[in-house]
């Protein structure tokens, strides 16, 4: 799927000294995509209290979806920086799998959209109480949920 | 018949056999039973802190139980219906292997450190509901069912590579 010309750029990445060394360790893939698990169910237990609670689930404890994402932000960032920093081994360690899947590039794009996404539209969407919360809310699911799917999806397509 | 026999029996009955062989199928439930572990794992490891007495000080402890807990089940019945799929799909590689037996062993110390804490010191939650300091037996439960949790993940990382 990718163009030929990510091609010297995945073979750099994949010679690395991280890459060849995760590579070469044969524990070291699967401790680190352990902690890559972990820290996206973090990310996506946490995307689902705050959207779903624009839909009205546990309305009773929080007074706003808002009120939760605040409360739950340290703990989301934190899971957004493990998930980078256990993500960019695994990919120097299999670079010429990631080359050859489609998930992958898909990933990276929904990644992308997902965060700027996060910091335009959903911070300032998910506070109103209207139908617009719930767009950015259905959407914000959506994204996260694929970007997980799309990342199980790389040994395979 | 043996526990092996049955096991050789299920992953060669033809739906076991058909998920296993097929391109997509196995796949799939794995993705799936992988994203049961967001809707589970992480309102469980929340009320484990709130027992910690880490986070989510200023609520009561009963609220935030009442409040997680319907999400870990939730997510328990997706991981156990999407697991038994899985197990019986490989179920010998899982019976010979050690990681799978640990994770067994994990989810039955998970499940009576639940009903533990459930008929003893949680029954006696409104003593402490309000206090950011939980009782010690309180904290026991909360970081015993964090550790066995985290366990259970990583024994079932391991047993897809071994």
């Amino acid at each position: 799927m990718l163009s030929e010309s990510f091609k010297p750029f995945f073979d750099w990445c994949g010679a690395t000294w991280l890459g060849t060394t995760v590579r070469d360790t044969v524990w070291a893939f699967p401790l680190i995509e352990t902690f890559h698990l972990l820290a996206l169910a973090v990310l996506l237990g946490t995307v689902l209290i705050v959207n779903l609670r624009v839909f009205g689930l546990g309305r009773r404890y929080y007074a706003s979806a808002g009120q939760i994402a605040r409360e739950l932000e340290p703990w989301m960032l934190t899971s957004v920086g493990v998930l980078i920093a256990s993500g960019i081994p695994m990919f120097l360690s299999e670079t010429d799998k990631c080359y050859e899947s489609v998930s992958f590039p898909i990933k990276i794009m929904l990644i992308v959209i997902g965060i700027v996404y996060q910091i335009t539209v959903q911070r300032r969407w998910i506070v109103r109480d209207d139908g617009k919360a719930k767009i950015a809310a259905c959407f914000s699911i959506l994204v996260w949920t694929t970007v997980g799917l799309a990342g199980k999806g790389i040994p395979y397509v | 018949m043996t526990i092996l026999g049955i096991c050789e029996w299920l992953q060669n009955t033809p739906w076991a056999y058909g998920i296993k062989h097929s391109s997509w199928q196995f796949p799939l439930i794995e993705s799936i039973h992988s994203l049961g572990l967001s809707v589970m794992l992480w309102p469980a490891a929340l009320l484990d802190f709130r027992l910690l007495g880490v986070f989510m000080k200023k609520r009561p402890a009963s609220q935030v139980a009442a409040q997680f807990l319907p999400w870990v089940w939730t997510g328990f019945v997706v991981m156990v219906l999407t697991g038994s799929i899985l197990f019986a799909s490989e179920a010998v590689k899982c019976y010979n292997s050690p990681f799978f037996r640990t994770k067994l062993v994990l989810l039955v110390v998970a499940g009576l450190n639940a009903l533990v804490f459930h008929t003893t010191v949680f029954r006696d939650v409104a003593s402490w509901d309000e206090k950011p300091a939980t009782p010690w037996r309180a904290r026991l439960a909360g970081g015993c069912s964090l550790a066995v949790w985290i366990g259970v993940v990583v024994m079932g990382r391991a047993l897809a590579y071994a």
